[in-house]
């Protein structure tokens, strides 16, 4: 008789019991796999930025608008590798509330700053030589099934054409992809020329710069040159790295998900308290077979090993199957979700730390009552019976 | 009759005398359903909340107009003719002299945000007087109205909770120009109470805006008529707008955060599910404890009903603490919490956490439905139970 067996049969002695502790572990690594997934999807731009790009804005807020002559001033920064300028566009196709991430950019310089676009180069001279031309991310082709070559009407809920109406037409150039797995390629790039040229306000004015420097370590430097280059002017700039911007954005969103999350992981932790508790109890029930085992000649580290695997497996047995059941979860809904967030991912660092969380109950579970039983005295045990 | 509920009665009495024996495992019991009720009402308080703010800013009134295919604000562009066009139109309504309509322009600034030290989004709204006067609930609480033509801008309430630097007296540089805070005001708690409001045309000067605006705020001549505004703009091709009620324009604008209070539900549907299973093994467990306890009871002629009553008594008890323990702590830890987020226009939204005595009510219920199934079915084996079994089994 294997210790394997012992340790099933115990686990499976009361089905019920068993059945009811592994759902409400599935349950909670449920909702960690998934709310845990969440999170770094809200993340992921803070994680994706690179170290040495610097963003340029108005400093009155983000959303007021710079003199294009800044562009070029900028560009004479020592330690200032590339720069571009882009203008939010407010695009949506066909129906305000499809609205596509779309920007107005100088395309040479654009993909100088933006390395992570990966683009065939007879699309990227097609792009160049095409004014009307526009470049389509991946994922945002997908969902619209555009294809290179295609004529789409692209309508902005703030500017408006020359010729009347809200709406461009653009021939796609190319369609570009990321260097990794979580860059969002839901954008739309097209020519500044272009935009400037046919709409009827806000001419020569750009919405923001994004600049490579040299070498990361100097970035401190660059900003500060370049806002003290137009301190005192109309239009004063704030210059930060991209990561920190993007971190600054995230946290408008706010308390509100600092608080959604907090309040369901210590959900999740009074859960593990809760089973942890009934696993232990359940375990110490049988304090007095353990004797038995004992008085048989089972040695004290055998029994501690075969109660320990046992709160081990039923810790895993429901951690994994929440964990797989969220990774299902997160599967299915990203395309769902891809608009509000691309990078919903159930990745492996995230699994690695659940894992750690079963180990972990498993472990507490299982030790205390583990070690009751490894001390215990036989001739004690038989008299607590009766 | 009169005996049945005597015996439930005394069964119930003990079975909650020998909770102390089972302390652990009711404690446990107690925890998974306070857990289940905190996060239900802690997201509850934060749609209510969100929900008052928003909807206490939507009269209907008012209409408020935009350019079309612009779903907020900050996207639309209104220009000055535009505004002269649709002040003749009817349906407006009018007091002695002119008809009661208020362009408005608001411009994005920058505050720092109390609660994290970092710049947040707030909008720094332009009006006129006759756009604060459409605005009824709105009343200073401190200082007075800016004066017309000055760089004075007044404080909603909102902003004053959440943001550093906004107090009377002081001045506020937004770029190269300096602003001087005069009043502080409150529309009632709503929306409105995030914004800084100042004199149109000098924000229309400051930031190059011409002679444009982004909405058109106007009084009705009927309440939550538009008809006659919808055909005045879709006879004249000039007008290039779209018209709804204030009411229908916060509502939609509030529709994210129902989004979260959804999320809330279903999280915490699928924790009451993993409780109620901890719960369920609690309550199991319990009457295996009990089983040669109750099997004496039943020997001697108490019957099966008050058995299987004094168990759900025993559930719905522990459930029913654990429901007051968590409407506690969410009463304790969020009621009034001042929080604030990036609403449908870009710009922060303040709001507070609500706990209004009909969400205790739903926790309570909740608690009691925790209660009743895992007391439920634990009952039913227990009752179900042969005496003869009990005995043998009991250990």
């Amino acid at each position: 008789m294997s210790d394997f067996y012992l340790v099933f049969k115990n686990m499976t002695r009361k089905p019920l019991r068993l059945f009811l502790t592994c759902f409400a572990i599935f349950i909670a690594f449920l909702i960690f796999g998934a709310v845990t997934s969440l999170k770094s999807a809200l993340n992921s731009s803070v994680e994706l930025s690179a170290d040495n790009r610097l963003v340029v804005f108005n400093r009155i807020n983000f959303t007021q608008s710079l003199p294009i002559a800044y562009v070029q001033k900028v560009a004479a920064v020592e330690g200032v590798k590339h720069v571009t300028h882009l203008n939010w566009f407010g695009g949506y196709f066909q129906e305000p509330s499809r609205q596509v991430v779309s920007m107005a950019v100088d395309p040479e310089s654009y993909l100088k700053v933006y390395e992570e676009i990966v683009i065939p180069e007879e699309q990227k001279q097609a792009w160049f030589n095409n004014r009307q031309g526009a470049l389509v991310g991946e994922k945002l082709a997908q969902i619209y099934g555009w294809k290179v070559g295609d004529r789409i009407p692209l309508s902005s809920n703030i500017f408006s054409h020359k010729d009347g109406g809200y709406t461009w037409e653009f021939v796609i150039s190319g369609i570009f992809k990321g260097d990794t797995e979580q860059y969002d390629t839901r954008q739309l790039l097209f020519h500044y020329k272009y935009f400037m040229e046919t709409q009827t306000f806000g001419g020569d004015w750009i919405g923001w710069m994004a600049l490579t420097t040299d070498d990361p370590a100097i970035n401190e430097n660059v900003a500060k040159t370049i806002d003290d280059n137009f301190a005192n002017s109309q239009n004063e700039t704030d210059t930060s790295t991209e990561k920190a911007f993007n971190k600054a954005f995230i946290e408008q969103i706010g308390n509100i998900g600092l608080i959604i999350f907090s309040v369901v992981f210590t959900a999740f932790f009074t859960i593990l308290v809760v089973v942890g508790n009934t696993m232990a109890l359940a375990i110490r029930e049988r304090t007095g077979e353990i004797a038995v085992l004992k008085t048989l000649g089972f040695s004290s580290t055998r029994i501690f090993r075969m109660v320990l695997s046992e709160s081990l497996l039923i810790a895993f047995v429901g951690g994994l199957s929440g964990l797989a059941a969220a990774w299902l979860l997160v599967e299915g809904v990203k395309t769902f979700l891809a608009r509000f967030l691309p990078n919903l991912i159930l990745d492996g660092d995230i699994a690695l730390q659940a894992i750690l969380f079963m180990l972990l109950l498993g472990l507490i579970t299982g030790l205390m009552p583990a070690f009751q039983a490894l001390r215990l005295n036989i001739v004690t045990a038989f008299n607590r019976q009766q | 009759m009169g005996s049945l509920i005597a015996q439930i009665v005394s069964v119930t009495l003990m079975n909650l005398g020998s909770l102390r024996r089972r302390l652990w495992m009711s404690l446990a019991m107690v925890f998974a359903s306070a857990v289940v009720v905190a996060i239900l009402l802690a997201f509850l308080a934060m749609a209510k909340g969100f929900e008052a703010t928003m909807s206490g800013a939507g009269s209907s009134q008012i209409a408020i107009l935009m350019r079309e295919g612009s779903a907020s604000e900050i996207n639309s562009v209104i220009l000055q003719d535009q505004v002269n066009l649709i002040a003749e139109s009817a349906g407006v309504a009018r007091d002695t002299n002119s008809p009661l309509v208020s362009p408005e322009l608001y411009v994005i600034v920058d505050g720092l945000k109390k609660s994290t030290g970092t710049e947040a989004n707030i909008p720094l709204r332009g009006l006129n007087e006759t756009g604060m006067a459409m605005r009824n609930n709105m009343r200073m609480v401190e200082g007075r109205m800016f004066t017309p033509g000055t760089n004075e801008m007044i404080v909603g309430e909102g902003v004053l909770r959440e943001f550093n630097g906004f107090e009377i007296g002081k001045e506020v540089r937004f770029g190269k120009n300096l602003w001087t805070v005069v009043g502080v005001f409150s529309t009632g708690g709503n929306i409105f109470e995030s914004e800084l409001w100042a004199d149109i045309k000098i924000i229309q000067s400051h930031y190059n805006r011409g002679n444009s605006y982004q909405s058109i705020r106007l009084q009705l001549e009927n309440n939550g008529d538009l008809k006659p505004i919808q055909e005045t703009i879709k006879r004249e091709p000039r007008l290039n707008l779209e018209a709804q009620t204030e009411q229908e324009y916060f509502a939609s604008q509030g529709k994210q955060l129902q989004y979260i209070a959804t999320f809330g539900w279903i999280i915490s549907s699928v924790m009451a599910l993993g409780a109620l299973a901890g719960a369920l093994n609690t309550m199991y467990t319990s009457v295996a404890d009990r089983a040669r306890e109750i099997a004496t009871l039943r020997a001697l002629g108490f019957s099966n009903f008050s058995a299987f009553c004094g168990t759900i008594a025993e559930a719905m008890v522990l459930a029913v603490a654990g429901g007051l323990l968590g409407s506690l702590a969410a009463y304790l830890f969020f009621d009034g919490l001042n929080t604030s987020t990036l609403g449908g226009s870009f710009t922060q939204v303040v709001f507070s956490f609500e706990m209004s005595p009909d969400l205790f009510v739903q926790g309570a219920v909740l608690a009691l439905v925790i209660g009743f199934i895992s007391g439920f079915f634990p009952a039913w084996r227990a009752a179900r139970m042969p005496v003869v079994v009990a005995f043998r089994h009991a250990t």
